[in-house]
């Protein structure tokens, strides 16, 4: 339902117009896939500094170590693995998986996808990579400063992000860096919203549109909403921070009047548990697509699946408080958030058993992009199910911030939305770049992956039952921890190999740039709107604006001749 | 599938304008709901510091003086008037907008009248809760005022530059921050200074 005539604009000439101030939709995409990569590599780095200072401490790191901390012969300092954690967990949620699931693949695919020729703001989308890059530059010279980056945790609760806790800069710079990330991610939501609601292709109604575009237009509605409640929270730490105000300062510290640094941790989750959902629900579609297009079936109950998502959309609003059981609420209160957040198993799964029920039976095509969704298939039933033991109070109390936690939410963030990720970027990348990607080192490298991430993941939750508590520099301190080193060890063993597994995506990605086989105009026999117009997709997108007449995952009709797919821009093949 | 015929405008001229319309409307939407959430959120914390303080204002401190902030809200309240004047008065919208402009500058001199107001009464940022409530809400609130007079000013050089026809859905839109700022003034003026 196009409400208006879009123009086919010309082509930009100038390598600036072209590939650094581009209006397109699809360089913009582009350009966040870098910025994520990029940061997906640091914060890596940062994660596997950590992980080796927990297996082996005291010991210097290998090649890196000397150059990095000449001041300790290579041995990560104390304060130093504070900045490592937290830097760790910001980059990769707001710079590594934010950039590449909604910016990189969001941009690219809405407008592809639903028939559009570009989005409907372009000079706002625009204006959102630049402000993005301008707050990575904020964060990374945080690291720079004299006192070091911020070290309070990807959380920052006061009093640890206050000028008692952190005095140096680097805590400020963080703060700023969020805001204005923020704000990037604000633009592009409502760029998202209203490019679905208004750039649809005319009779694609909203069940016609792929559930890829669900789960990110979905996010883009929690990104719009909590993200500025986000932004309220910093802008006060940072007021308190500069200005002397006394927010989040209780006790002796204010002058006079009392603070609360409990209430930012209310605003900190009234953001972040929609958070993790604005995190995973691009990856949900993307895999729920993606499990139909090699299974070679219609998606299983796909109107359920976007109405589940959507119902989890709304939940995930009202469920914040089971981050804070221990920080003295009542009992009633902890009790009503146990019970809300059980709700969500419930659309949970439903969308899990349509998943089962669109490979159940189907002609399974084991091509790169689809293993990594069988990947996250696998990962997330894990990190779902082992989320209902942090929401009830009971078992919460004692799981609190042990490395169970860092566990599961490490397979619901960083397993799923990665290989959903991998699983995107295997999928898109024909389309994106004009070339295939390499199928047998793409499947070396989800194999490795797959190993190394399960044995870092599933080895974290075991030592968090075992007491091992997170954020701390040296646990074998404690006599009762000093048999969980073995395996630490193989924690970070595992960690080691999922990293250089890595290193063959990047090889195989810049390999397929230069010298990747050219790709065919559909080469998944896929029958959504971004597989009806060349390769690689021209600047325009499309000629003709297309006319949708059926639905995106029409696999496998026995009354189809030649081909067992139909393009969404033919009419159903009815008896 | 589905009837496509039905969502297809014609090609006329004024339905392309009726389609921008539509979609400036729609991300002013939801650009709003961003700039009150941000604005619920701080409510909510003042919320919360007042109905778990024994006594309010905490700690010894005092209300300031009605005077300059009643004077702001009769400034945004005229200015929003004006606007409103500008947007739907035929004749004379040249002299409306420039009153809501003025009503702007105005605006933010009270303002800052009564931070000078504070701080000569020995009140400042660090002086406690509600003196931090009293400087970031109007800070932030103040922040916003800027932004909306820069989108003032560039509509002015938009009406300089093509009359007024043409812009009817980014007059109206600007016009609806403006009305917005005016009523998060109005809420944080009732429940902060008289309340």
């Amino acid at each position: 339902m196009a409400f208006f005539e879009q123009d086919i604009h010309d082509e930009p000439k100038t390598f600036l117009s072209k590939y650094i101030f581009s209006f397109d939709h699809k360089v913009i995409g582009k350009q966040f896939l870098w910025y994520g990569i990029f940061f997906l590599g640091v914060g890596g780095m940062m994660a596997l500094l950590i992980r080796w200072t927990l297996a082996f401490p005291g010991q210097a790191f290998p090649v890196l170590g000397p150059i990095l901390f000449p001041d300790t012969n290579g041995v990560v300092p104390p304060d130093t693995y504070a900045m490592l954690f937290t830097m760790h967990g910001t980059i990769m949620i707001f710079y590594a998986i934010t950039p590449i699931l909604i910016g990189a693949f969001g941009n690219y695919c809405i407008p592809l996808m639903i028939g559009a020729r570009d989005m409907v703001f372009p000079t706002l989308n625009m204006l959102s990579f630049w402000i993005a890059v301008v707050s990575g530059i904020m964060l990374l010279a945080s690291l720079v400063t004299p006192l070091g980056a911020a070290a309070g945790g990807w959380t920052s609760y006061p009093t640890l992000s206050t000028l008692l806790g952190s005095p140096g800069v680097g805590q400020t710079l963080w703060t700023l860096a969020l805001f204005v990330l923020g704000v990037s991610s604000t633009m592009g939501a409502v760029n998202y919203i209203a490019t679905i609601i208004t750039l649809r292709a005319p009779g694609m109604g909203y069940f016609d549109m792929p559930l890829t575009i669900w789960g990110l237009w979905l996010t883009a509605i929690l990104n719009a909403i909590f993200l500025p409640v986000l932004g309220a929270g910093l802008l006060l730490l940072t007021f308190d921070r500069m200005f002397g105000t006394t927010f989040f300062l209780a006790g002796a510290a204010a002058t006079s009047g009392s603070g609360d640094p409990i209430l930012f941790q209310h605003v900190f989750w009234i953001f972040g548990h929609p958070e993790v959902y604005i995190l995973i629900l691009p990856a949900w579609g993307i895999v729920s697509d993606l499990l139909s297009f090699f299974a070679r079936k219609p998606a299983f109950g796909a109107k359920s699946t976007a109405l589940s998502m959507t119902a989890i959309t709304v939940l995930s609003t009202v469920v914040y408080g089971h981050h804070m059981y221990s920080s003295q609420m009542s009992p009633l209160l902890t009790q009503s958030f146990m019970m809300l957040t059980m709700t969500i198993s419930i659309p949970s799964a439903v969308f899990f058993a349509n998943w089962l029920g669109t490979i159940w039976k189907g002609a399974l095509k084991f091509d790169t992009p689809m293993i990594f969704s069988l990947g996250v298939v696998f990962v997330f039933g894990l990190g779902g199910l082992t989320g209902l033991y942090l929401a009830t109070v009971t078992t919460n109390i004692y799981l609190h911030g042990t490395y169970f936690v860092v566990g599961h939410f490490h397979y619901t963030m960083a397993a799923s939305v990665l290989l959903g990720g991998f699983a995107a970027t295997y999928f898109w990348f024909p389309k994106m770049f004009g070339r295939m990607m390499n199928e047998f080192w793409g499947k070396v490298h989800f194999w490795l992956t797959m190993l190394g991430l399960n044995g870092v993941f599933m080895g974290m939750m075991i030592v968090g039952h075992a007491g091992m508590h997170r954020r701390i520099y040296n646990p074998f301190v404690y006599e009762f921890l000093q048999r969980l080193i073995p395996l630490n060890q193989f924690i970070t063993i595992s960690a080691l190999l999922m990293g250089a597994a890595q290193i063959i995506f990047v090889v195989n990605f810049i390999h397929a740039l230069i010298k990747g086989p050219k790709a065919s105009q559909n080469p998944w026999n896929v029958g959504t709107l971004e597989w009806t117009i060349p390769t690689p997709a021209p600047h325009y997108n499309f000629k003709e604006i297309p006319v949708v007449k059926c639905g995106p995952h029409e696999f496998g009709n026995p009354l189809l001749k030649d081909k067992d797919f139909q393009y969404q821009t033919e009419e159903l093949v009815k008896a | 599938m589905k009837t496509t015929l039905g969502y297809n405008h014609s090609t006329s001229n004024s339905s392309v304008s009726e389609g921008q319309r539509v979609v400036s409307s729609i991300g002013t939407t939801i650009a709003l709901v961003s700039f009150a959430m941000l604005f619920v959120t701080l409510m909510m914390g003042f919320a919360i510091f007042r109905f778990t303080a024994p006594v309010w204002p905490p700690q010894g401190a005092s209300k300031p003086a009605l005077l300059i902030p009643s004077l702001s809200t009769l400034i945004i309240f005229l200015s929003s008037v004006a606007f409103n004047y500008f947007e739907k008065q035929p004749k004379e919208r040249r002299k409306y907008f420039n009153v809501t402009i003025l009503m702007a500058v105005f605006f933010l001199i009270s303002q800052f009248l009564f931070w000078f107001n504070l701080h000569a009464n020995g009140i400042f940022t660090s002086s406690g809760v509600f003196a931090s409530i009293l400087y970031s809400f109007t800070w932030i609130h103040a922040a916003h005022i800027v932004l909306a007079f820069f989108l003032l000013l560039w509509l002015a050089h938009k009406l300089e530059k093509s009359g007024i026809a043409p812009n009817q859905h980014l007059i109206k839109n600007i016009g609806l921050f403006w009305h917005f700022l005016g009523i998060v003034w109005l809420i944080m003026f009732v429940t902060i200074f008289v309340l």
